[in-house]
């Protein structure tokens, strides 16, 4: 079965549509976003070569894309993904406190997946967020001002919301 | 005491602001039904006498980069640079979330004024929040008949169209954005041609800061004058600051470029926490050179920190108190420059590197005296010698904080005071934050 559905097609034509007929190249980045989140987080070798085919540009051209951008992940990622910000603004308010503190709730690596498939977390430049740092991003949610201890409290949130 | 005008986040908190009729009923989409009563040139010389300075980082003359772009009979685009990342840059993320018709208004007001029926908005991947609320904000516009094929009821057709990016810094460069936006990656193109004559898809664009755009409306509005008047000489308007790192209220403000960065630091973000001192000061974001202590009674506009041999850049703001290890500082932005390199320049991909790898080993206790001015060595051959400008980003800090800080970083290497970022003594630390 193609790992295009019927619906992921509706919305790669639709993404299609913004760009002139003949650059058709333009919607890799938003084609490969949508194949990544209605596939837990990353993508395969088929995802892209669907990107590939669909918008009729040559596979190494979506290799490219996603090897380049951080956002795109080649390995599985939990079902909850944390990015940590690890950058100075974030660092002179004490990051490195919330990635110990995450690293040690969840018992797993950077980039390592919990045993459960629940969680993966990675540090990140910086998101942008420097006025409430330290920040950590879950998915489109934001949360900052953390402490290790608020940290983990939202680790244990996201956790019963399964 | 400077007083604080409330103009560009004059909607931030109203979440009815977010809708167009509430945007509309706060005075929303005046500036374009002006705009749309005027020749284009008329616009372009109005934001011209605004002193409009682009804020995405290089402060140069909005209009005047306008009257570069090409004439064509084919297509032109404008392409909002809405990929916010210089670290210490908070300002175009809220924009977009508190008041995105602001942005949209003054979008297709630029597009009049330039002629162009083609707009993208490029947002960085991580800000799905904007991306969410910029879409809304932009199927509202049609819906409203602001965009479409018949702007506000006018000849006047446009198109905006709101893309992702996937988390790159270098698409914030305006060719790297380009790139991104063709679907490839975000490597920087050689200049000239510059995008105002050959852009996106090869055809004559223009490339704005999501701020920058957002000004367009009020300059309509209330006119050069009166838009000056918030401002400096040659700095026209109010302007968004962040104040991020050892201060009691980190957040990002609205207010007069005429403000000092002590004022900025101590009197609208509250000051230092107690019983801490000011050691340094980034004025614009992680590239511009650090200020000392002695330092901050600047203007926070463009030219004042220009000639204190600084940048105003992003209006980033990222304070350091006496607790703070330059030594660690640097390593950290030494980390994120090479990890941002997109790799195509060799003094860039290499010199990031080296900074990096050099910062690391001095960190870890194995630098060599003649690191510092190994690091000094290295950041001549990055500045001036590449296709875009990281290269210099990444030197500048490097070069200013050796020059302003360079005991800290002797003492460091020679092992007196190792410390981590926060002034912890400490040994070398094994975790992953950098």
């Amino acid at each position: 079965m193609s790992v295009v559905t019927p619906e992921l097609r509706a919305k790669f034509d639709q993404v299609v549509s913004r760009y002139p007929a003949d650059q058709r190249q333009s919607a890799v980045i938003p084609l490969l976003h949508l194949f990544q989140e209605s596939h837990g987080g990353s993508l395969t070798t088929e995802h892209q070569q669907a990107v590939a085919d669909y918008l009729g540009v040559p596979m190494s051209k979506v290799h490219e894309v996603t090897t380049f951008y951080t956002m795109y992940s080649l390995k599985p990622r939990g079902k909850q993904h944390i990015s940590i910000c690890g950058t100075l603004p974030c660092a002179l308010c004490g990051c490195k406190d919330i990635v110990e503190a995450v690293q040690e709730k969840l018992g797993v690596a950077p980039e390592q997946v919990t045993a459960d498939g629940q969680f993966s977390f990675q540090v990140v430049e910086c998101l942008a967020q420097c006025h409430q740092g330290p920040v950590m991003q879950v998915g489109d949610t934001v949360y900052g001002n953390l402490t290790p201890e608020s940290a983990k409290a939202v680790i244990d949130a996201l956790g019963k919301k399964q | 005491m400077t007083e604080h005008p409330k103009v560009l986040t004059k909607n931030f908190g109203d979440p009815a602001a977010l809708g167009y009729e509430g945007y509309v009923a706060n005075g929303g989409y005046l500036g374009l039904k002006k705009a749309l009563t005027m020749q284009p040139q008329e616009i372009i010389d109005l934001v011209k006498a605004g002193n409009l300075r682009g804020r995405g980082g290089a402060g140069f003359p909005a209009a005047v980069k306008w009257g570069f772009l090409g004439k064509t009979d084919g297509p032109k685009y404008l392409c909002v640079n809405a990929d916010e990342g210089e670290p210490g840059t908070v300002k175009d993320g809220p924009l977009m979330e508190n008041d995105p018709h602001q942005l949209i208004e003054g979008v297709v007001i630029a597009c009049y004024a330039l002629g162009i029926k083609s707009a993208y908005i490029y947002i960085r991947g991580e800000f799905y929040k904007a991306i969410r609320i910029v879409q809304a904000a932009v199927d509202q516009a049609y819906a409203q008949g602001v965009i479409g094929k018949s702007v506000m009821g006018s000849a006047f057709q446009l198109d905006i169209a709101v893309h992702p990016g996937a988390g790159a810094y270098i698409c914030g460069e305006e060719t790297g954005l380009l790139s991104s936006l063709e679907g490839k990656k975000g490597m920087p193109k050689l200049k000239p041609p510059f995008p105002a004559l050959k852009g996106l898809y090869g055809a004559p664009t223009i490339v704005n800061n999501v701020e920058t755009l957002a000004c367009v409306p009020h300059i309509l509005t209330l006119g050069a004058d009166a838009w000056n008047a918030l401002g400096t000489e040659k700095n026209g308007g109010s302007k968004l600051y962040c104040v991020s790192g050892h201060v009691m209220k980190p957040g990002y403000y609205e207010t007069r470029h005429s403000i000092t960065l002590r004022e900025l630091i101590y009197d609208v973000a509250g000051g230092l926490k107690p019983g801490r001192t000011l050691k340094a000061v980034v004025p614009g974001g992680s590239s511009s050179p650090i200020l000392t202590a002695d330092e901050i009674d600047v203007r926070m506009d463009f030219d004042s920190l220009g000639k204190a041999g600084s940048m105003l850049g992003s209006a980033a703001v990222i304070v350091m108190d006496d607790s703070t290890s330059m030594v660690r500082a640097l390593d950290n932005l030494m980390h994120f420059y090479s990890h941002e390199s997109c790799g195509q320049c060799t003094p860039c991909r290499e010199g990031t590197a080296w900074l990096h790898k050099i910062m690391s080993r001095i960190v870890d206790g194995r630098g060599e005296a003649a690191d510092i001015d190994r690091m000094l060595d290295i950041t001549g051959n990055m500045v001036g010698n590449t296709i875009c400008v990281l290269a210099d980003a990444a030197a500048f800090p490097v070069q200013s904080y050796i020059k302003k800080f360079r005991p800290e970083f002797e003492e460091y290497i020679q092992g007196h005071k190792r410390l981590s970022l926060l002034g912890h003594r400490e040994e070398p630390a094994t975790v992953g934050a950098h």
